[in-house]
């Protein structure tokens, strides 16, 4: 990404992209995971939105200030082409969660499994009772 | 890109309010007519590709500020005026339809993009 | 919202289980502080922020500008000073504005003859310390593409279908401007207050794919239609 862009052609059919290979880990939580366009129909709940999605966006604007580890139009340009490739037909803001999650994967600003073993821990700390 | 230096320079004012009086007396007005450059964008650049080439005219002279193809790489010594240019959309896109020939858009352009017509 | 009387008070539904996504956010947030790529300060103040914003501000600067000339002109000339009557300051959060905003608002005023639209094709800028987040749509890359080539097209998909003598007027949002509309000020709203008048400026009038009446006070639902082609950054 940075500063190169491209023109991509239009093969509608072909929903790889040649700059994204699927990490195994966000693939399982884009089959597996619930959205919350299912979870608030099903608890009769009307807020829109998920209570995380504030979050990721506090996450989205604290990485593009200061030591500014992932600027916005990179951010922005990853998440368009995730959103059409890898992660199309994930409702929205789970699609930007698992783009934010793939590019920083990629740009090595953390590894696959350290994230696995982090949702493992955050897992576990968020069911506890 | 470290923006620590930048925040410094921005705090107080905005950006691009920070690069006020950089750039020097601005070389169009309101109402010239310009034509878009068709420059090379290997690096990065905000300058779309349908506006290339096309003839407008110059509708707000906005701020000064580095080109996004400066800034990108941190470069901020050497600021420009920006203009908002109107075109006709039938400028832009050779197929509009001639019966909404009075529609328009505009977008901004950095000084070294725009040349006289 | 459901009157309620002491004694019976009723806790909104909650979500009750957790879902992967919600795993998902705080790890990679904690991983990133972690990592040290901000401070858990930091993010706690961007979410406050987030938190706080909407599209009312906006909603009240054009109603206060159709009462009063002064503040309408004020608003035309300098749009982050007039944000600042209805409790905008652009330099929030940081001192210097949001890390992915500048702060040079501009409003554009409709007129009998020109209506305008506001478009980012390059991401998705937005002047959201006055306007909130953007809808979903607005980031589609649909949209984007769309709006800036067949305009009358996609606001017809709106509902909004104009004469061929109004001038529709796209705005490409691509450098540090941002952009919010104006909209005329509807019939039917003589003797309103700014409060009333505020209430049918909603977000999509002010993004321009709708026009203020004075029956609608909500955002019309729109499904979010998928690019037809990949993305494809026109630059």
């Amino acid at each position: 990404m940075g500063g190169t862009h491209k023109e991509s052609d239009a093969g509608d059919s072909n929903n790889t992209s040649g700059e994204y290979a699927s990490i195994a880990l966000l693939e399982q939580i884009r089959r597996r995971g619930r959205v919350w366009r299912d979870l608030s129909a099903q608890y009769g709940v009307e807020n829109p939105d998920p209570p995380w999605k504030v979050c990721l966006e506090g996450t989205c604007e604290a990485l593009a200030v200061q030591a500014c580890a992932l600027p916005v139009l990179e951010r922005r340009w990853a998440e368009d082409e995730l959103s059409e490739t890898l992660y199309q037909g994930v409702p929205f803001p789970e699609r930007q969660l698992l783009a934010l999650a793939h590019t920083m994967i990629e740009r090595g600003l953390f590894g696959e499994d350290e994230l696995a073993r982090r949702i493992e821990k955050v897992g576990e700390r968020l069911n506890s009772v | 890109m470290n923006k620590s230096h930048h925040a410094q320079k921005a705090t107080g004012k905005g950006d691009p309010q920070c690069f006020t009086g950089e750039a020097g007396p601005p070389k169009f007005k309101v109402g010239d007519r310009v034509r878009i450059k068709d420059l090379p964008d290997i690096f990065y650049t905000r300058c779309q590709v349908y506006t290339r080439g096309a003839v407008g005219e110059v509708a707000v002279v906005t701020h000064e500020s580095p080109a996004p193809e400066d800034e990108a790489w941190d470069n901020v010594d050497r600021p420009e005026w920006f203009y908002i240019v109107r075109f006709k959309q039938s400028e832009l896109w050779p197929d509009y339809p001639a019966a909404y020939a009075n529609d328009t858009l505009q977008t901004e352009f950095s000084e070294r993009w725009l040349e006289p017509v | 919202m459901a009157k309620k009387s002491p004694g019976e008070h009723k806790a909104a539904p909650m979500v009750e289980e957790v879902s992967d996504f919600e795993i998902l956010e705080l790890a990679v947030r904690e991983l990133a502080i972690e990592k040290g790529l901000f401070t858990a300060d930091d993010h706690r103040h961007f979410t406050e922020f987030a938190h706080s914003i909407g599209p009312l501000p906006a909603a009240r600067l054009v109603a206060k500008a159709w009462l009063d000339p002064k503040f309408k002109k004020l608003a035309l000339e300098d749009g982050v000073t007039a944000s600042k009557e209805v409790g905008i300051d652009w330099l929030n959060p940081t001192g210097f504005g949001t890390p992915s905003d500048y702060t040079d608002l501009r409003v554009l005023e409709d007129t009998p003859t020109v209506k305008h639209v506001v478009v980012c094709t390059l991401c998705s800028c937005y002047p959201r310390p006055i306007l909130g987040h953007s809808p979903e749509w607005y980031r589609t890359p649909n949209y984007r593409r769309r709006i800036v080539r067949w305009p009358r097209q996609v606001l017809s998909e709106f509902g909004l279908q104009l004469p061929e003598n109004v001038e529709i007027r796209v705005e490409d949002s691509n450098q540090k401007c941002r952009f919010m509309v104006m909209p005329m000020r509807p019939d039917g709203t003589e003797d309103w207050s700014e409060e009333e008048l505020a209430a049918i400026v909603t977000r999509d009038c002010l993004i321009g794919v709708a026009l203020p009446r004075p029956d609608r006070k909500q955002n019309a639902q729109r499904p979010v239609h998928k690019a037809i082609h990949p993305v494809q950054h026109d630059h």
